[in-house]
């Protein structure tokens, strides 16, 4: 799960080194429920305007610019100044809520058109001042394909809006053919393929928060594009800037300042936004700046996890300090089908079922970051509760006992050819994982769980970032296990879950996700025919029958859909989003003393 | 000493020449997880793209060329190269974050400088006393402690926000001097006893060795057989001849912390110095920032070195003539 097509996908990266934010599912409280993992996901009654939040971070967002974001953390901060067609309310679970749209979007029945009507009356913060029309949400897109913005998921997701394959070759962000805008209030996305669901879900994305090409234009024609650091706010708050537009509350490592922006109408928009200032501060040690928020005041925790010692403290005794929010993806461990021993399907059986992946579950806090994983979509998804919900799918019995089962393990060794129950080659298999923090913790117990079953490794560890980029990610490094793996959602759609990690098509060279390199021609129709298909219930079935498919073949030993712990300072009501899987800081306030 | 002098500044050049050919060579050659262009190109590269940038950034040209643009762009533009992660210039960088190194190396030395000297002298003058044991053990646990432990100890234990004892502004104080000299210097106490203290160790133990070997000199006997006072002969006589090898340490050791290798004081307490940009620069495999930082902390030990060298030259002749 590295650098493609997931926004989340960071946070792994980031978990992994034991930096990621963190956890706890403090129920209830002023509770709309739902929220994934028990987090609240509505603001207190009463809640108060006023006062400065802070949000503790480790490191930066990865792009200011809310069209080249694509980080948890860079969403949690961004979506306090930019507002998108439409976005996650902290209680949306599945289809998100409109925000610069005026309603839903509508698919035609062929689901090659996808109209979205706009409100009136949103303005661009200071220095532009206007009116935001469609024209900008039309521009904004376009620039998504810019090379100067390379944003990260315009071609996984708009790649089918006519005009963006040339446009995506050219990469100079000129005009999409595609994307029409009849009036000012209205944009039209006309498509090659049936793909209207999933361009529907990327609306929900920050790509689609409208830029005033008059003003940004410029920007967007250095290399990088310079819009990040002159960005105008669409949202209640804007990074403080000067009056031209330059932004003087920025500063990369070090602070953002967030203050209220002043053409934002709360008429136009379903956020409270309480806070008057946020102030991001970054490069805290996650270790202290967890003690800082658990003790302090007006704190919350941004990209890191708060360390296990902390997070059993706090889940104890300090629940209401504590919010847990499922993270809408799973972490597992990535058998390579075209190295062998993985190529014959019942040694990677005999392995899941030896797997003690309780085990596995504890490098990471146990039970409390989340349920064992069964299969690959995870809680919360549509397709969950078809494909088995907290249960393996039927038949599949190496997946059966958690704690892992010699017995299990032994008869698929056996009907692989091996008499003893235990694997018997002698050559040695590539194994490569994290270095340090948690992950290398489970990479170092799942090394020595495959030694156990008979396994010679040339077990190694290097950094998270180059385990994927040099390793796991390149098929012709010949890994054979990588038990470093993982997959969040882009948004709430099994179709980003599923496609980029097991249909063949998405085989690379390069940047490859598909670890498995799973070719597999029955899963791969289920998945072109689910994305094709744009009823909603339609959809969740044919990707729910994928899942199936996908989890009888093996591919991965699947250990933990997880939690994400976020935590608070005491004075500080805070509000889980379930998209986001972060404290929503448009809905968090500061307590009443 | 003029010769010596010009002499010493050639072995700068050459050597300086030395660390910018090995670290191109580590940075640029050796096999790393980390290519500048796909790191530029931002989290979802087409190949395309990648390829696009390599070409713009030259870095598919062979080697040589790499090199001798990279030396050309560093003598005559004083280029230390550009963070593909943070868009920025490394050199605009490493200045903007050098006064708070400064701030924290330069207190950090005067603590350890005077702590250690103390400790030394009452140590040697006090030879196998209590104090003297005492103070050799302890500077043996400052030794051993590793700062990051000592860091996160010294905020549990004194912090105002999480310790137990809160007396001092903890992580995420620090102030530059030019806003607030008071936050300044509250907000830096707890980072320069955490930084100086295995630095203070250490110079106990060199001040304390020296001196005694020192004190048993002929002409010290001589200076005591003129009536000399004891404080005169320990500080005018016996502590000047056994300073010299804590001034040599001591521009190795300064020059290190300014050169950016306080990371783990930065990182604990929060300070956005040098250390800590390497250590952001290192986590986001952003080699051009790590090669710039390597770079100009070489540049700065090889500098202190020098003045050292002829610091030196000055005290003791017999340098300028080996």
């Amino acid at each position: 799960m590295l650098m493609r097509r997931s926004a989340l996908r960071m946070l792994l990266v980031l978990c992994a080194g034991g930096l990621a934010a963190v956890v706890i599912a403090a129920c209830g409280g002023g509770g709309g429920g739902g929220g994934g993992g028990n987090a609240k996901t509505s603001a207190p009654s009463g809640a108060q305007k006023g006062g400065t939040l802070t949000v503790l971070a480790n490191a930066d967002v990865d792009y200011i610019d809310c069209g080249a974001a694509y980080y948890q953390f860079s969403y949690q901060i961004e979506y306090a100044y930019c507002r998108p067609l439409y976005s996650y309310k902290p209680q949306d679970k599945g289809v998100p809520s409109p925000d610069v749209a005026s309603g839903p979007a509508q698919i035609s029945q062929d689901g090659k058109t996808v109209t979205v009507h706009m409100k009136s009356g949103i303005k661009f913060g200071p220095p532009v001042n206007r009116e935001v029309t469609s024209k900008d949400v039309k521009y904004a897109i376009e620039r998504g394909f810019n090379k100067n913005v390379a944003n990260g998921y315009a071609g996984a997701y708009f790649g089918d809006v006519q005009g963006a394959a040339e446009a995506a070759k050219k990469a100079d962000g000129e005009p999409i053919s595609g994307i029409v805008t009849p009036d000012d209030h209205t944009i039209v996305f006309k498509l090659t393929e049936s793909t209207g669901t999933v361009v529907a879900g990327a609306l929900g994305l920050p790509l689609s928060t409208p830029v005033p090409e008059e003003y940004a234009k410029k920007f967007d024609q250095q290399n990088p594009s310079d819009y990040g650091n002159h960005i105008v706010a669409t949202g209640p708050y804007m990074i403080q800037n000067d009056s031209s537009g330059k932004l003087t509350g920025y500063e990369p490592m070090k602070n953002i300042t967030l203050v209220r922006n002043p053409n934002w109408d709360p008429k136009t928009d379903y956020r409270p936004a309480y806070l008057d200032k946020i102030i991001v501060k970054e490069g805290v040690d996650p270790d202290v700046g967890s003690r800082q928020i658990v003790d302090g005041q007006n704190l919350v925790n941004g990209d890191f996890t708060p360390p296990p010692a902390i997070l059993k403290q706090v889940a104890t005794s300090k629940k209401d300090q504590l919010l847990l929010i499922d993270s809408g993806g799973g972490r597992f461990m990535s058998f390579n089908f075209k190295v062998p021993p993985f190529n014959d399907i019942n040694v990677r059986k005999a392995v899941i079922a030896g797997m003690d992946r309780n085990a596995l579950r504890l490098t990471r806090g146990g039970e409390v970051i989340g349920p064992i994983m069964q299969h690959q979509l995870p809680p919360g998804f549509p397709g969950f509760e078809e494909a088995g919900g907290q249960n393996p799918p039927p038949g599949a019995d190496w997946l059966q006992n958690p704690n892992g089962s010699k017995t299990v393990s032994a008869k698929y060794f056996k009907a692989a050819g091996m008499s003893s129950g235990k694997y018997e080659g002698n050559d040695k298999i590539l194994v490569v994982g994290d270095d340090s923090g948690v992950g290398g913790r489970a990479a170092e117990v799942a090394a020595s769980q495959l030694q156990d079953m008979g396994f010679k490794l040339n077990f190694r560890q290097v950094p998270h970032s180059t385990m994927y980029t040099k390793f796991c990610n390149v098929p012709k490094a010949n890994v054979a296990f990588c038990p470093n793996t993982g997959w969040f959602k882009d948004f709430i759609d099994p179709q980003t879950l599923l496609d980029p990690l097991f249909n063949g098509k998405n085989i690379l060279q390069e940047n490859n996700s598909n670890w498995p390199q799973m070719n597999d021609p029955t899963v791969n129709k289920l998945l072109d025919q689910a994305k094709l298909t744009v009823n909603r219930d339609e959809r969740a079935k044919l990707f729910a029958q994928a899942d199936q498919k996908i989890t009888m073949l093996a591919p991965n030993v699947p250990w933990v859909w997880d939690k994400q712990p976020n935590i608070a300072s005491k004075n500080v009501a805070a509000v889980g989003n379930s998209f986001n899987a972060t404290i929503d800081l448009n809905f968090t306030s500061i307590k009443q003393q | 000493m003029g010769r010596y002098i010009v002499r010493r500044l050639l072995w700068v050049v050459v050597l300086v020449f030395a660390v910018v050919t090995i670290t191109f060579l580590i940075f640029s050659v050796l096999p790393s997880g980390a290519d500048p262009a796909r790191l530029r190109a931002g989290r979802s590269p087409n190949p395309r793209l990648v390829e696009e940038i390599r070409h713009r950034y030259k870095l598919d040209q062979p080697v040589t060329a790499q090199y001798g643009l990279y030396i050309s762009n560093l003598v005559t533009k004083l280029d230390f190269g550009h963070s593909f992660q943070n868009d920025t210039d490394v050199l605009d960088e490493i200045f903007k974050r050098l006064p708070a190194t400064i701030s924290l190396a330069l207190g950090a030395c005067v603590v350890w400088l005077f702590v250690g000297i103390s400790v030394g002298i009452i140590s040697a003058v006090r030879r196998r006393s209590i104090l003297d044991r005492t103070a050799m053990g302890l500077s043996l646990v400052a030794i051993s402690a590793p700062v990051f432990w000592l860091g996160l100890v010294a905020l549990y234990l004194f912090a105002d926000d999480i310790g137990k004892i809160p007396i001092l502004p903890g992580a995420g104080s620090y102030t530059p001097l030019t806003d607030d000299p008071i936050k300044w210097f509250t907000g830096l106490i707890l980072p320069w006893l955490v930084l100086a203290a295995a630095f203070a160790a250490i110079y106990a133990r060199l001040v304390r060795g020296n001196l005694i070997e020192t004190m048993s000199e002929d002409y010290i006997r001589t200076a005591r057989a003129k009536g000399l006072s004891e404080r005169k002969v320990i500080l005018r006589h016996g502590l000047r001849s056994a300073i010299t090898p804590v001034v040599s340490a001591l521009g190795l050791d300064l020059g290190l912390l300014l050169a950016g290798n306080a990371i783990l004081t930065e990182t604990v307490f929060n300070i956005p110095g040098i250390g800590r940009m390497s250590y952001n620069a290192i986590v986001n495999s952003d080699l051009p920032t790590i090669e710039g930082v390597v770079l100009f902390g070489a540049l700065f030990i090889v500098v202190l070195n020098l003045i050292v060298d002829i610091a030196y030259a000055f005290i003791d002749p017999r340098v300028r003539y080996s």
